[in-house]
């Protein structure tokens, strides 16, 4: 079992966001209020609550068919929802100047095939309002960031998908948004674009742009996200930093030597132990009780050299939610 | 340039990209060609009077109008279709509808730009078309421009009536859905002929019904009667009786023009109102 957690499902503090509209900070970038879209008798998403702050890399994290994607559009937008409140930079989703704010990649990334990659750009360009000395070089930026600089003429119907989907992160990245919204961002990349990309969203996070990254790829988001929030059935299950998430070590390894023979049989400090050779491993562990274990093996002659706390992994966390939904 | 410029350049460039123009070009010289050869056949080589042939060319140059009229009318419904319905299955549209714009702005955009098309589609249609008839036979319509305009304004209609049922519908049931819906308008026009023939007034009423619904064939006997010498419609007005689906006796009613007109702002702002409330 794991000790106390302190990321279980959290209360979204109602009725309104830190500041949202009375000026005297900036809102959050995105601030939700039991969001529901309901698709007839199909309920996609349940009564979402969650609170992205500015400038961090949230991970929007769930199963295929939780309501990630659903979220997303109602965010940007692109659907209405049937309940709740959405805020996106402190607007109503879909506000349209808002949107000139917003950098989307969609999950579906598809663009004009009969036009070059730097004519999408530019059509982004000018649907952003961006001056016209300004689009050419936001463009090449763009393409370079991307890692497209030498295809920016040839057309997007010659593309690969991966190549398709850096230039749908190129066209986000248009107009230095302050929120990018990636929808499964990597899917179509090799190892390399995936590194390309968590590398890209680092120095919009170094920017003090804000990342909202739907993904169910958990290792992307242990990598690159400050916070996560957990859906299923389109409900958020927990949020909170990645730390919090996996919850306090139940378990540590140690690294003993100097004890004498037997030493075991003596009375045990908190804990299941199992001796690993060299190693102990000791489960069961409550929060604050490590000090405990290190304090009992001195005191038996031992000497510890390392001590090594046994994390869950994310994905555990993550089936373990599920599992508990 | 604002959004709707953005967006109807954007479509005019795609329908030069995509060889849309192109296409619609060989279309269009093969029919001028099939339209020269036939008349300088009849003009020529057909054995007829003089006094025949100068019956016959303005029924035939109606009748091969009526053509260009359908394919015109086809090419309307065929790139209204398509222009939003595939490009929300694809995603296309998801990318542009999320940057600052309206979406009746780019509804209004993709109207412009095909309606764009389509005039200058049909100008050179109807260009060549009266060009190639008066060198092969000498005819030449008396109103050609204006009855160019009430072919123009057919395409138009079902251009725009497809661009709303693809904003909720897909490419192929818009598309098969408009043509259906102009051969059924085009059908009813004939039944209120039959009707006129036959003295049966309820006939009548289903083609002036239909006229108001889907004013395609209501122009298109606009167009007929721009193209009628005088000679040609006092000898038709003579034998009204006939019934006949390629004769217009009058111009369409002023107040008939001011409902195509309010047909064609009503259908353009329902699709915008649909599009703009269609879920992405």
């Amino acid at each position: 079992m794991l000790p106390a957690r302190s990321a279980e499902p959290q209360a979204v503090p109602r009725p309104a966001p830190p500041d949202a509209g009375r000026g005297t900070g900036p809102s959050p970038a995105v601030h939700t209020i039991e969001l529901r879209k309901q698709y007839r008798r199909t309920v996609a998403l349940a009564g979402l609550s969650m609170t992205v702050r500015r400038g961090e890399v949230f991970g929007f994290l769930g199963p295929n068919g939780a309501g990630k994607t659903t979220a997303v559009k109602l965010l940007l937008g692109l659907a209405r929802p049937t309940g709740g409140e959405a805020l996106v930079l402190g607007a109503p989703a879909g506000d349209r100047e808002t949107r000139r704010r917003i950098g989307y990649l969609p999950e579906l990334f598809r663009y004009q095939s009969w036009l070059t990659a730097r004519e999408v750009l530019g059509l982004h360009g000018r649907l952003l309002g961006l001056p016209r000395a300004r689009r050419r070089a936001a463009a090449d930026d763009a393409l370079a960031t991307v890692g497209l600089a030498g295809r920016g003429d040839d057309k997007v119907g010659t593309f690969s998908k991966g190549m398709q989907q850096r230039l749908g992160l190129g066209a986000a990245l248009l107009g230095e948004p302050a929120l990018v919204v990636l929808d499964e961002p990597t899917s179509a990349l090799d190892p390399v674009g995936r590194h390309q990309v968590r590398a890209i969203i680092r120095e919009l996070r170094g920017r003090g742009t804000t990342v909202f990254l739907n993904t169910h790829l958990l290792q992307e988001a242990e990598q690159v996200c400050d916070r996560v929030s957990v859906i299923s059935q389109g409900r958020s299950l927990a949020t909170g930093t990645l730390a919090e998430l996996r919850g306090q070590a139940s378990s540590v390894r140690l690294r003993v030597t100097g004890l004498p023979d037997g030493w075991w049989r003596a009375p045990q400090a908190p804990g299941r132990w199992t001796a690993e050779g060299e190693w102990l491993l000791v489960r069961d562990l409550a929060a604050g009780q490590v000090p405990d274990v290190v304090a009992a093996l001195v005191a038996r002659g031992g000497r510890v050299e390392a001590v090594v706390p046994q994390q869950q992994s994310l994905e555990a966390r993550f089936l373990e939610l599920l599992g508990e939904q | 340039m604002n959004a709707i410029g953005i967006v109807a350049a954007l479509t005019l460039r795609e329908a030069l990209r995509r060889k849309l123009i192109a296409a619609l070009a060989v279309i269009c010289l093969a029919m001028i060609g099939l339209s020269a050869w036939g008349f300088y056949r009849l003009s020529h080589t057909s054995g007829l009077t003089s006094g025949e042939i100068g019956g016959a060319v303005p029924e035939a140059f109606i009748l091969f109008m009526f053509m260009f009229s359908f394919v015109i009318a086809l090419s309307a419904s065929a790139i209204a279709s398509l222009s939003v319905s595939t490009e929300i299955d694809s995603g296309v549209l998801q990318a542009v509808v999320t940057r600052p714009v309206r979406r009746s702005e780019v509804l209004l955009g993709k109207w412009l730009g095909l309606v764009a098309i389509l005039a200058a589609y049909t100008a050179l249609v109807c260009g060549l078309q009266v060009g190639v008839v008066f060198w092969v036979s000498g005819f030449v319509p008396p109103n050609p421009a204006v009855a160019a305009a009430f072919l123009f304004a057919e395409g138009v209609a079902l251009l725009t009536l497809v661009l709303l049922l693809s904003t909720r519908l897909s490419a192929l049931a818009a598309g098969v859905l408009g043509v259906a819906l102009f051969g059924m308008a085009w059908l009813a026009g004939v039944v209120g002929s039959f009707g006129q023939l036959l003295k049966i007034p309820a006939l009548h009423t289903v083609s002036v019904v239909s006229e108001y619904l889907l004013p395609t064939d209501g122009l298109w006997h606009g167009a007929i009667y721009y193209l009628e010498p005088a000679s040609y419609l006092a000898f038709q007005s003579g034998n009204q009786d006939r019934g006949d689906a390629f004769f217009a006796a009058g111009a369409p009613a002023g107040p008939y023009l001011i409902w195509a007109v309010v047909w064609f702002a009503l259908v353009l702002v329902l699709g915008m109102v649909s599009f703009g409330r269609r879920e992405l």
